[in-house]
């Protein structure tokens, strides 16, 4: 539009973003509304928020030339239009038609620009939206509003959805009061949103139309119109405040409850101011009233960036220390001592800053959760499984970038659990459970890292099966001997699957083993833990946050690397001859587990041979289920570390993540030790 | 210079509509992300003409029309509705609630720009 495309470019970035948002709260409002649509009692607000959702998108998506996006969520904003305005009924059908559609729509949006495109399946589902649409609107009636005396300025103003909805309490025979509230051009948002607050609790709020206050350039007046099965009292005690009048417009009772012409209405004059008085809180059906939060979207790449600046000012700060050392060395103490505190000063604030710049990165866990409360209701409704999700620790807080890449993964993890976890409902009652499966998905801060865990009470693993199926995938042999760990340990093979049919729910190609490498993609792991007939845990951890890392510094065959300190299991002291060789390689026997061991100068294949000690240190490091243990001559110590890319020419270069600075003019490699784990397996090192 | 205030909820549709109208004339933006925001600045800012969406979450765009055209330091101003065909109902409402013009999403942007010219000459 502008003719810069740069500018575009970061407008359709902009849209796309807005667009996901719009789509994950939709999916969020659509479980509340599978929650009422059985007993048809919704919250108008809900309904009315998703269609706002689908409107925008649908408005943002023509403006961006994305009409696949735009057409779908015209038509979910048709049938939407018509939910909120009672043209069509609400039922369990139509929300799962909804829920479909917005899959739709979500994944659309993320293939946007990419020239995939799904036509038939948009087909499909406008058809199904359609279906939806088909039964016959209801009749037109008389409206009655004209009875209620209320003025032409506020009835001009009502969009289609509020007459609607005010029609909606007449009918539902509650009294309509109009309510009147003087408040200062400063404050009015935070006076109205209180008093809406308090109307909602005992009605619904169905316009708010602002007039000029009084002539007054510092007030502004507001005309409620409000639904309640309250009596005038109990409104005027309920927002209890000076600067507001009630007005009864016609009542309950007086209002036929069916659709044609209402008889008598109230004489639409009963005005009240409010007295003092306690409020008291009305019936209990409280709507919550979303804040508009201040956000600002920002691209995380430039968090990457300060984040970068902040590590080397971090650097810089530790040579000031040094350059501190010289000075006393050199008997300027009283300099020493001045620069010395200034130095301190300046650490603590970097220690602030750095924590701040990544205190942005980090989102609650729990946005990942309702998610997955949607993959429960879809797969168990799919499956004919009744499954209950309870979620734990949702504010607990991780990286951005981390809990979108195990989002893939936990999904897998969770449609499992309901797939070959739960029972169906009557083999779960003749087993003496309870009908209804429950899913747990808990969360919480360990240390530097944050635990999920996924729970179900289903079935369990069983591990003869599970034996008995990788000997006849070839993937152990029938002579091998594993306890019951290693057995469950053999589901995170490529290729392994115990699923003797294929369903369409878990069989979609993606095994454990895909789980695992997305897991371990993130320096993350995963365990699984089982009880045979009572369910299974799997245990993902995962480090806070991939942008500043705490490392463990070591040196071997003279040289010295970063060791990221979130793969580190234990350090241990080990001597000669608790070395012992299988099949050619060195291992070390450590409590239950035969430990293999890698010794850096032969994996990198450089030289300058370390010398050959009695003792050293063997540094335990794990990713995922792997362990290995790393040989080194010492270890130097602990320090944060910025991990930086070294760029197109080291790419897929094995063993090294990346570079970083020591803060004494020294850069040293970073060990990537998923892809050093994966090497020595295969036997490379 | 021009002023013209958008009152628009989506933040991605709000800086379209001002970038538009930024890229060619010599106007000034006041941006409002509701209808309440777009209350408290009308006082504050000598606005020159008002572009509204009606779908907002606080206050509808029909009510914001009917406090300016009922308010005698901002009748006078023009107002362009912006919003989709969905709301047809909607938009005759604000046609005779006094607004100037409507442009329905996705907007020309061409056609804004004719529009603006015309009511701010």
């Amino acid at each position: 539009m502008s003719g810069n495309n740069d500018n575009m470019g970061k407008a359709v970035k902009d849209f796309l973003a807005e667009a996901e948002e719009i789509v994950d709260q939709l999916s969020l409002d659509l479980v509340g509304l599978s929650d009422c649509a059985d007993t048809g009692d919704c919250n108008p607000d809900l309904i009315n928020s998703i269609f706002r959702g689908a409107h925008s998108l649908k408005g943002l998506a023509g403006m961006f030339g994305f009409t696949e996006i735009a057409d779908l969520a015209h038509n979910l904003e048709n049938l939407l239009d018509s939910l909120r305005l009672g043209k069509a009924e609400l039922s369990q059908t139509t929300v799962s038609v909804l829920f479909d559609s917005m899959e739709l729509l979500g994944s659309m949006v993320r293939n946007a620009g990419t020239g995939v495109s799904d036509t038939q399946g948009i087909e499909r589902a406008v058809s199904r939206i359609n279906s939806c649409l088909s039964a016959p609107p209801k009749a037109d009636t008389v409206s009655p509003l004209a009875r209620l005396g209320i003025s032409d300025r506020i009835l001009g103003a009502l969009t289609e959805y509020e007459e609607h909805r005010l029609l909606e309490n007449v009918k539902k025979g509650r009294n309509i009061y109009s309510i009147h509230a003087s408040f200062s051009l400063m404050t009015f948002d935070q006076d109205l949103g209180e008093l809406t607050d308090l109307l909602k609790q005992g009605g619904e709020v169905v316009s708010t139309l602002p007039s000029a206050g009084g002539g007054l350039d510092a007030g502004i007046d507001f005309e409620v119109l409000f639904g309640s099965e309250l009596e005038t009292a109990a409104v005027t005690l309920l927002v209890d405040k000076d600067n507001v009048i009630v007005t009864c417009l016609g009542g309950a009772g007086e209002v036929a409850a069916d659709s044609t012409v209402p008889a008598a209405v109230a004489d639409g004059g009963e005005t009240v101011s409010a007295p003092g008085g306690e409020a008291t809180p009305g019936a209990d059906n409280s709507v919550t009233a979303k804040s508009f939060s201040r956000t600002v979207r920002v691209d995380i790449g430039k968090l990457d960036e300060l984040m970068n600046i902040v590590g080397e000012l971090v650097l810089s700060q530790s040579s000031i220390n040094e350059f501190v050392d010289n000075l006393r060395r050199d008997g300027h103490t009283s300099l020493a001592a001045g620069l010395s505190k200034t130095a301190k000063v300046l650490e603590r604030k970097l220690t602030e800053l750095q924590k701040g710049v990544m205190e942005i990165r980090m989102i609650p866990i729990g946005q990942l959760f309702e998610k997955m409360s949607r993959i429960v209701r879809k797969v168990s409704r799919e499956q004919g499984k009744k499954v209950e999700l309870k979620t734990f620790g949702a504010d607990t807080e991780l990286d951005k970038l981390i809990v979108e890449d195990i989002s893939d993964p936990m999904m897998h993890i969770i449609r499992n659990a309901i797939d070959h976890g739960i029972e169906p409902p009557d083999e779960r009652i003749s087993l003496g459970k309870d009908e209804k499966g429950v899913i747990r998905l808990s969360s919480f801060q360990k240390g530097n890292h944050v635990v999920v865990e996924v729970e179900d009470d289903g079935r369990g693993i069983d591990v003869e099966r599970v034996k008995k199926k990788a000997q006849e995938k070839g993937l152990i042999g029938p002579a091998d001997v594993l306890s019951d760990r290693e057995a469950i340990d053999l589901i995170f093979l490529p290729g392994f699957s115990t699923s003797d049919t294929v369903s369409e729910i878990s069989g979609r190609g993606v095994g454990m083993d895909v789980v695992k490498s997305n897991i371990a993609a993130v320096s993350g792991m995963v365990d699984v833990e089982s009880r045979l007939g009572s369910g299974s845990t799997m245990t993902i951890t995962l480090p806070i946050t991939l942008a500043i890392i705490k490392a463990l510094i070591i040196s071997s065959a003279g040289r010295t690397y970063a060791l990221p300190i979130t793969s580190v299991l234990e350090t241990i002291m080990v001597e000669n001859r608790d070395i012992l060789t299988v099949e050619k390689k060195e291992v070390i026997q450590l409590r239950e587990i035969t430990l293999p061991l890698l010794r850096l100068d032969r994996f990198f294949e450089t030289t300058g041979m370390s010398d050959i000690l009695e003792g050293f240190y063997v540094v335990v490091v794990g990713v995922a289920e792997k362990r290995l243990g790393i040989v080194v001559d010492d270890l130097v110590g602990q320090q944060d570390i910025v991990i930086k890319s070294m760029g197109e020419t080291f790419k897929g270069f094995k063993g090294i993540s990346g570079a970083a600075d020591l803060g004494d003019q020294r850069t040293i490699l970073v060990l990537d030790v998923g892809g050093i784990i994966n090497e020595a397996m295969r036997g490379n090192a | 210079m021009k002023k013209i205030l958008i009152t628009e909820d989506s933040p991605t549709m709000r800086s379209l509509l001002a970038s538009t109208i930024e890229s060619v004339d010599d106007y000034e933006i006041v941006e409002a992300s509701s209808g309440f925001e777009a209350l408290r600045l009308l006082p504050r800012e000598k606005v020159d003409l008002i572009i509204t969406d009606i779908n907002m979450p606080d206050i509808n765009g029909l009510e914001l029309i009917s406090y300016v055209r009922n308010n005698p330091n901002y009748r006078h101003i023009p107002l362009f509705i912006v919003s989709t065909e969905s709301s047809e109902k909607d938009l005759e409402k604000g046609l005779a609630l006094g607004a100037n013009e409507y442009l329905v999403k996705p907007f020309d942007p061409d056609r804004l720009l004719e529009l603006l010219r015309t009511y701010l000459a």
